[in-house]
């Protein structure tokens, strides 16, 4: 009976000294990224991450080729027939940044068919034989009220910027606040508008609604409005309020020229656009044949009062805060998953 | 007779100030007058930007049946990153961001004009075309980096008299200006005679395709214009800042009573149907309605007044 025992955590160990290892060689394993849209800073910075970690991979032979696929438009048979033509062409794994969540599951159920390896992320397909990298935004918008808490302790009113209507993400940090809102009552949430995570839009947005509102004592969003929130409140000459920023360098910067004037105090959280290349890695995982689960939970990325001066300047202009996930990372992210 | 004829005149224009003042009542009804004010100056603000392209718009379509300019985001979208970044946070160089905003204007326009007029594709594929193309340009120039205004420039656009923001004064002296243009010059009297009966224009001995060539330019440079201003005003350009002007500029056009089918414009009811915009926005952010209602509401309230206006039209 002991013996039996010792036997199997023998056995144990060497099937988890075997999970750190390759099960298959991906070295000949073709990768492809199918995104639909380009015209942002922060689809810039996605790109930009994925083709730095890609190339190196490639390099460095762990993959044979990850190619990047963009479409002119944000139209969704587009990329419907992109994924086709990726199909067709051969690659073994899809990393996708999808248009539609179920609009393409027509198309990405034809690539699991023909063997093909879909990962998609930030814009993520419900087809249940493709992978989600997904950033816990529930927690982000949880996080805010949290954070919001400490900055003004006394509490009071908050304006609420949603995101894109209609989307999972805004529907995710949007319940997040309001779970918050419930743990610490001393908040209330007495306007809400749509910025789309867009300033222009979110500024717009604001402008209007302001001119109506009673005094506010922060601002809970969804990030890339916080700037634009920041200006429609200096323009209509109310008083600054604590807004909660998005990794935008225009919103870190605004903090940092804030802190310097009068020790202004808030909190930052966003996707980093560098989840594309935690999705590259777990596209490699899985050609690696690692058993992995089909959801994958992923932290997202926030900055504090006393580390947000340190990335500002890692930033471009007018960019976003990034962050380049490692293989390691991944199977730190799948392990945590794993639970 | 006279004074019968110049009520009628007015009369298409008179129902999107109408909407405005409607829509703006209830939201002040809604907070019981709190903040009347700080609506009014906002939605000043906010109007000028679909003025600007709107009265460039209203120009094409004036053009008579088919003619549009549905490249106007792009447009405005690349104008805002070439402004930013001649600029390059420098406020002496404004002046030449400025210029350099309408010539990136000017060669939208032009490039619209000769794929219509060389290619003679119609002007709804066209300028659709060309937009697709100035955006592509527009991402790989300015790479999806949102590119900061000089501050003095930025303050400028944010100036305000009595709570009248300064640009919207300057934009209704530029309105001014183009409703002389319109009715006063031989230039306006062509564009509306083209929009009637183009044959008859032509041989009224009209020169009409010069007068097509100049108005699809004007409206390239205005969109330029409005992309310089929409980057100070809104802290930075991007490639979609111009994205909502593709159905506002024709929204305040036909809200304002301009005929869509040409040869019968007005100036102010482009003033009148901006305002009629950013009001009904201001309105349904005050009641607090949900982004789906919202957007349905929209919908609804514009063809609403449409009609209301249109209506008018048929009974004539």
């Amino acid at each position: 009976m002991k013996y039996a025992v010792k036997r199997i955590a023998l056995c144990a160990l060497a099937s988890t000294l075997m999970a750190g290892a390759a099960f298959a060689d991906t070295s000949d394993k073709k990768i492809a990224f199918s995104n639909n849209y380009a015209g942002n800073s922060w689809r810039q910075a996605m790109l930009n991450s994925f083709d730095i970690v890609a190339k190196k991979a490639v390099a460095d032979k762990v993959v044979g080729a990850a190619d990047v696929f963009t479409t002119a438009d944000k139209e969704v048979p587009t990329q419907a027939a992109q994924i086709q033509n990726l199909i067709l062409q051969g690659y073994n794994a899809i990393v996708i940044n999808a248009g539609s969540p179920d609009a393409l599951n027509g198309a990405i159920k034809q690539a699991c068919d023909a063997g093909v390896v879909v990962v998609s992320f930030d814009g993520i397909v419900t087809e249940p034989c493709a992978y989600r990298v997904v950033v816990d935004f529930k927690d982000v918008g949880k996080q805010e009220i949290e954070q919001m808490a400490k900055f003004q302790p006394k509490g009071g009113n908050l304006l609420e910027i949603r995101g894109l209507a209609g989307t999972s993400i805004d529907d995710a940090v949007h319940s997040g606040i309001i779970e918050g809102v419930k743990t610490h009552p001393e908040f209330k949430i007495v306007g809400s508008v749509t910025g789309d995570w867009d300033q222009t839009t979110a500024q717009k947005a604001v402008a209007t609604i302001l001119p109506s509102l009673p005094a506010i004592v922060g601002v809970v969003d969804q990030g890339g409005d916080g700037y634009g929130a920041a200006q429609a409140i200096a323009a209509a000459g109310k008083p600054r309020p604590t807004i909660i920023m998005g990794n935008r360098q225009d919103e870190l910067q605004w903090w940092k020229e804030q802190k310097a004037k009068d020790g202004y105090k808030t909190w930052s959280a966003s996707i980093a656009p560098g989840v594309s290349t935690l999705a590259f890695w777990v596209a490699q995982q899985v050609l690696d044949g690692n058993k992995i689960p089909h959801d994958l939970l992923v932290p997202y990325l926030a900055f504090t009062q006393d580390d947000f001066e340190a990335e500002l300047p890692k930033i471009a202009a007018g960019g976003v805060a990034s962050h380049e996930y490692t293989q390691q990372d991944a199977i730190a992210a799948i392990k945590a998953n794993m639970k | 007779m006279i004074a019968a004829l110049a009520k009628l005149a007015s009369k298409p224009w008179i129902w999107s100030f109408l909407g405005a003042a409607l829509v703006w009542l209830a939201a002040i009804a809604f907070t019981a007058g709190y903040g009347a004010g700080g609506m009014l100056t906002a939605a000043l603000s906010l109007s000028v930007f679909t003025v600007i392209v709107g009265v460039g718009q209203m120009f094409v379509i004036t053009l008579g049946p088919g003619n549009v300019d549905l490249s106007l985001p792009a447009n405005i979208g690349l104008a805002s990153a070439v402004a930013m970044k001649v600029m390059d946070g420098d406020d002496r160089m404004v002046a030449v961001g400025l210029a350099a905003a309408l010539a990136s204007g000017l060669c939208a326009g032009v490039a619209n004009y000769l794929l219509i007029w060389a290619l003679r594709i119609p002007p709804i594929i066209a300028t659709l075309s060309a937009s697709f193309v100035i955006q592509s340009i527009d991402i790989s120039y300015g790479r999806g980096l949102q590119i900061k205004p000089p501050p003095g420039f930025a303050d400028f656009t944010n100036i305000q008299i009595l709570g009248v923001p300064l640009i919207a004064v300057l934009t209704v002296l530029f309105t001014i200006g183009a409703g002389i243009a319109l009715h006063r010059m031989v230039y306006g009297r062509s564009v509306l005679a083209i929009g009637q009966n183009i044959r008859a224009a032509r041989l009224a001995g009209l020169k009409v395709e010069p007068i097509r060539f100049l108005t699809y330019s004007i409206c390239g440079m205005l969109g330029g214009l409005d992309g310089a201003l929409l980057a100070g005003y809104f802290r930075g350009a991007n490639v979609d800042i111009g994205g909502e002007y593709l159905l506002a500029s024709i929204a305040v056009v036909v809200i304002g009573g301009t005929s869509v089918a040409g040869g019968k414009a007005n100036i102010p009811g482009v003033w009148g149907g901006a305002l009629f915009l950013v009001l009904l926005l201001t309105m349904l952010n005050t009641f607090g309605v949900s982004a789906g209602v919202r957007l349905l509401l929209t919908g609804l309230i514009i063809v609403a007044v449409i009609t209301a206006a249109g209506g008018q039209k048929t009974t004539r």
